[in-house]
């Protein structure tokens, strides 16, 4: 099986929110979005809407500071790396490493948490109408996204001139 | 600083962590030396038990460290867990510092307990004690390090990510550890003015007070320049909300109020109320320290977030609404 990965299209993001009430009751069984593993950070008088979720990086810094292996990668399952729940004491290290601010402290179960695709089937992929979370093929995301940043990058030139 | 706030994960209860284990392995390198070299002994009888309170006014530097390490296990969220802290000492420094600390209180307590209480069996006087003894500063020296390495380990956080952090942690260990055998002996006797054994405990202690100084501009300075978050950083500790830490608790608390106060005994016949003061403020200065270094994170900003933020300041010129701090 080819590995997938989340990719957000941070242009199409509307801020409704949707994602963090999927995934927070999938994961949770609550509607409660302070639980939710993707979380949309906005700049709401300038409509920028940045969905932030977890990378699942190849050099992956969570893993190596987690002192207890909780977290760790698999990569039968898209490569990505999960927190074990039953291993996790909780020491916040992780978050502190994470350059990408992604694993997140749950108040109620008091172990962090982060991003586990929903075994496969990314509820924020599946619930957001606009499209900008989707769930693709790893290797064929880099040509088009690099594509993609090169016309927004131009297009923003041109603004400036 | 617009958008970027410091982290808020590692509070006051990691500083106070971090503080205990710097300044109990700073007290007992310099209180194992001086054992060494000095080799100070006061028997007294309590109870019929011929115990030894100068051995412990120098040693006890790992009851400290084992005072400081609860904290660390207040500060995770399943606390009972703790022990599953020490799982990947390949990777992680968090179980590598579990592994330090532990064996630095186990052969400190050890070698505390061998030093003060009358265990005739154990044969006090034996060269052997010098195996677990080195091991012991081996391990004093990883402590106080450590402390430093721990924050170093986190990448992410210019403020963190040099070497000079754990040789600053380092500095501090020694100079609070130092002062902390200056406390513990004061009013006992044991180093009295007279014989200049304080005075150069003292003088030893101003000039790793000034090294400390120095490191802590050269930190300070290396991070305004190293990246924008290492400057906010520094700038946040400087001039913003943590201000009264940084010149308050570190500067004033930390360097000028000890510095001061010490220069004045030394010209008193070494008055004890005013090497009491200093001390304690000193102590206060190292936690301090701790304090500001860890609420002063603040973290490298992604690729994704520059570019949100230029799109930002982009659209808020094209609407003349521009961006408040």
């Amino acid at each position: 099986m080819e590995e997938r990965v989340l990719v957000v299209d941070q242009q199409k993001c509307t801020g409704c929110r949707q994602c963090e009430l999927v995934c927070s009751v999938y994961h949770t069984g609550s509607s409660n979005p302070s639980r939710s593993r993707i979380k949309v950070v906005k700049w709401e008088h300038v409509g920028i809407y940045l969905p932030l979720i977890c990378n699942h990086c190849e050099k992956a810094y969570c893993i190596e500071v987690c002192p207890t292996k909780a977290c760790h990668r698999e990569p039968e399952l898209n490569n990505r790396v999960v927190i074990d729940k039953n291993l996790c004491i909780g020491c916040k290290t992780c978050i502190m490493a994470c350059p990408f601010s992604h694993p997140f402290f749950d108040i109620k179960e008091q172990v962090t948490v982060k991003c586990d695709y929903c075994d496969g089937d990314p509820q924020c992929v599946a619930f957001c109408y606009a499209k900008a979370v989707f769930f693709a093929d790893a290797d064929k995301i880099q040509t088009s996204k690099k594509r993609e940043a090169a016309n927004k990058f131009l297009e923003s030139l041109k603004q400036i001139r | 600083m617009k958008h970027l706030r410091p982290q808020e994960h590692w509070g006051w209860i990691i500083a106070i962590y971090l503080y205990l284990a710097g300044m109990g392995a700073g007290s007992y390198i310099i209180g194992a030396i001086i054992n060494w070299f000095i080799n100070p002994s006061r028997v007294v009888l309590i109870r019929g038990l011929a115990l030894d309170p100068a051995k412990a006014a120098l040693l006890w530097g790992p009851i400290l460290v084992a005072i400081g390490a609860p904290f660390l296990i207040l500060d995770l969220g399943i606390k009972k867990r703790f022990l599953y802290a020490c799982l990947n000492p390949r990777t992680s420094w968090v179980a590598r510092g579990f592994l330090i600390l532990s064996i630095f209180i186990v052969f400190g307590l050890v070698l505390f307990a061998k030093s003060v209480l009358p265990f005739g069996w154990l044969h006090a006087e034996s060269d052997l004690w010098y195996i677990p003894e080195v091991i012991a500063i081996a391990f004093a020296f990883g402590t106080a390090i450590y402390t430093g390495i721990l924050l170093k380990a986190t990448k992410s956080i210019p403020l963190w990510n040099t070497y000079l952090l754990p040789l600053l942690f380092l500095v501090s260990a020694l100079s609070t550890g130092s002062m902390a055998i200056i406390l513990s002996t004061l009013g006992t006797g044991l180093f009295s003015h007279d014989t200049g054994a304080l005075e150069v405990l003292i003088s030893g202690e101003q000039i790793l007070v000034v090294i400390e100084g120095i490191v802590l501009y050269l930190y300070l300075s290396r991070r305004y320049r190293v990246s924008e978050q290492g400057k906010d950083s520094v700038r946040l500790l400087l001039f913003g909300k943590k201000k009264l830490i940084f010149w308050g608790g570190i500067v004033l608390l930390g360097f000028i109020f000890p510095f001061v106060l010490e220069t004045i005994a030394a010209f008193s016949h070494g008055n004890v109320v005013l090497i009491f003061v200093s001390g304690l403020t000193l102590l206060c200065g190292g936690f301090f320290l701790r304090l500001g270094v860890l609420s002063a994170g603040i973290k490298e900003q992604i690729p994704m977030q520059r570019w949100t933020e230029f799109q930002y300041d982009l659209k808020a010129i094209n609407t003349k609404d521009l961006p408040g701090d």
